[in-house]
């Protein structure tokens, strides 16, 4: 909101060019460190941001890394193929094959582990033992911290054929599960240990947006005689609405780009039919197999649906619920 | 009678069967999810700590069987996890630090309303955060700047955060105009104005944004992955990686070398629990500023 009102004072047109230039130079004679403080985050984003657009050019080359001085300098001496890479990669029985099942995975997570954020943060809400509540609070937050490196070791030591699950299952009389070489069962685990990693920090996301609800709405409704269902359905939800919209929002805007470092370190070549996800099976074509421009075409096919579904989401939200990431 | 006796208290307990079926069932539900968050990490460092044989026969559940500490000894000692620890260390203080000061020194002129060439800044931004060069160009940029092989490698991805950079900026936004204008009336530059009039002003913010920064450089897995290939500079994540791994190599050179049978389940329990134990340390102070942090997030709309 704010940002649209100075635009709009910069761009009155009461005011003439020259002026606007003229006040535009005063202000950075009067103020050069300004200038100077943006520097560092500027060669920041170059790097890291910037630099690598340029890199995408290689998608419509035949990229020879060796062909200059260096891998950038051999961007310009390689080749234009057009449109080749991209051919290849949509005529390709892959490129189907992983990008279902980046859509598959991820529609799993959110229609699995969506809501239950949600619940938990209203349960959470309900127990009135402060004691009791702030130690679950802090227990369930735990997993977040752990990187997905941990967490694919604790569900290693779980779920190995000798773990202590199929000890269980066996105890009970049924047949051990591959859980990490199954087709059928691996992207169940997927979905478990991001849940297992995410609720909790996300219960106490909505646990936040309750908290700041308005305490004389709940008062009121029990002077009404509302109990607590009635006052979790009328009051409770109706106000975390907003961010649960905006969370869904979020999500599905990220549905191409999401969950790289946990497939990355949960799979292995016996599951790649159900879990090889874009991401996964790019690092594995460029940085694995030196297909650099296949490799980056099928980057830049994400990168620009990832652009498209994120600012869309953004705007969507923006337009309905006046909230915006940004 | 029992909404009577509820108007006249307008706040309280439960009342009511269908209130205290709520209660009940919350408390249920959320010590299952506590316990479902706990026994995992429970069960790994009962393993870690418990008698080889027991762990190789499955019989360590959620408490140790047969304490013993060795095992932890001879991982901790023989199979880099200082060495791993130790950068993982210098990385996050190092990453941090830059950070802090980048994201500071950009926050402060974006979140001045007067700044001439706001709205661009801001559009880049906004690029950057959303449209991603992707892996294989980003891997290119870093191969001819000579980042490979390292640290460099593994701050440059984490120095800016556009949404923690967002989160500084409607912070200062949100100071006071008054309390700037006074110290540049007593003549303070912009530097002079940033660092002792509105950084100060906002350390709960920036105490949550370094939390931030410190997670996503301790946590940082494939950075470190691609980029390092020299034993003596990878991280404790991608230790833990190799540890599970080649569990069997790592385990035969324990053994050659110290002589000590550890089973494979017994050794990644080990690798994972000391991996856990720094984060449980430093725990307590982070979640307290990451709660924090929400809050934040949540006004920020």
């Amino acid at each position: 909101m704010k940002k649209r009102q100075t635009n709009k004072k910069d761009s009155l047109p009461a005011v003439p060019f020259r002026t606007r230039l003229h006040k535009d130079l005063m202000y950075i004679r009067r103020h050069p460190g300004m200038y100077l403080m943006i520097i560092p985050a500027l060669t920041v984003l170059l790097i890291y941001k910037f630099i690598p657009y340029y890199g995408i050019l290689i998608a419509f080359k035949d990229y020879n890394i060796f062909a200059g001085k260096n891998p950038l300098d051999a961007i310009a001496a390689s080749d234009w193929v057009g449109f080749y890479w991209f051919e290849k990669l949509f005529k390709g029985k892959d490129f189907m094959k992983v990008l279902m099942n980046t859509l598959i995975i991820n529609f799993e997570k959110i229609v699995w582990i969506f809501p239950i954020p949600i619940l938990c943060a209203i349960m959470l809400n309900e127990i009135g033992h402060r004691a009791y509540k702030r130690l679950t609070q802090t227990v369930i937050y735990i997993p977040h911290f752990f990187s997905w490196v941990i967490v694919y070791g604790i569900f290693l030591s779980l779920l190995s054929s000798s773990g202590v699950v199929n000890g269980f299952l066996q105890a009970l009389g049924f047949e051990k599960i591959g859980f990490f070489t199954d087709t059928s069962v691996f992207r169940g685990v997927l979905v478990f240990t991001e849940g297992w990693k995410s609720i909790g920090h996300t219960t106490i996301v909505y646990l936040a947006a309750i908290t700041g609800l308005d305490m004389e709405l709940f008062d009121a409704a029990r002077v009404d005689g509302a109990g607590r269902l009635k006052q979790i359905w009328h009051i409770t939800i109706p106000g975390i609405l907003p961010s649960i919209v905006l969370m869904l929002i979020l999500k599905v805007g990220h549905i191409l780009d999401h969950g790289f470092e946990q497939v990355l370190l949960f799979y292995n070549s016996t599951v790649y039919d159900v879990a090889d996800i874009i991401q996964t099976y790019v690092y594995r074509q460029g940085i694995g197999r030196m297909e650099f421009s296949y490799s980056a075409a099928l980057g830049l096919f994400n990168s620009v649906v990832a652009f498209v579904l994120i600012v869309g989401a953004n705007a969507i939200s923006r337009k309905t619920l006046h909230r915006s990431i940004w | 009678m029992e909404k009577k006796s509820q108007t006249r208290r307008p706040s309280g307990p439960p009342r009511g069967r269908q209130d205290k079926m709520v209660t009940a069932v919350s408390y249920v539900v959320m010590t299952v999810l506590g316990l479902v968050c706990l026994l995992p990490c429970l069960h790994v460092a009962s393993k870690a700590v418990s008698n080889n044989v027991a762990v190789t026969l499955g019989k360590v559940y959620f408490w140790p069987n047969g304490f013993q500490l060795d095992s932890l000894r001879y991982v901790l000692t023989e199979t880099g996890y200082v060495n791993a620890l130790k950068n993982s260390i210098v990385v996050t203080v190092i990453g941090v630090a830059g950070s802090m000061l980048i994201t500071i020194l950009f926050a402060y002129p974006l979140s001045e309303p007067q700044l001439r060439g706001r709205g661009v800044l801001t559009i880049l931004c906004m690029i950057a955060m959303v449209f991603s060069g992707g892996l294989v160009p980003t891997y290119m940029v870093f191969r001819t700047m000579g980042f490979l092989n390292t640290r460099v490698a593994l701050i440059v991805p984490h120095l800016l955060s556009i949404f923690n950079l967002l989160i500084v900026r409607n912070s200062f936004e949100g100071l006071p105009d008054g309390v700037k204008e006074s110290a540049r009336i007593d003549g303070a530059g912009d530097f002079q104005v940033l660092f002792s009039v509105v950084c100060p002003m906002s350390k709960p913010v920036l105490a949550t944004v370094s939390m931030l920064y410190a997670v996503s450089y301790w946590n940082n897995y494939f950075d470190a992955s691609i980029y390092i290939t020299k034993d003596s500079l990878k991280t404790i994540q991608v230790y833990l990686k190799n540890v599970t791994a080649d569990i069997n190599s790592v385990a035969d050179a324990l053994k050659s070398a110290t002589g000590a049978a550890i089973s494979s389940d017994g050794m990644i329990a080990c690798a994972v629990t000391l991996t856990v134990i720094p984060i449980i340390m430093v725990y307590p102070f982070v979640q307290r500023y990451m709660v924090q942090g929400i809050t934040i997030g949540s006004e920020k709309g």
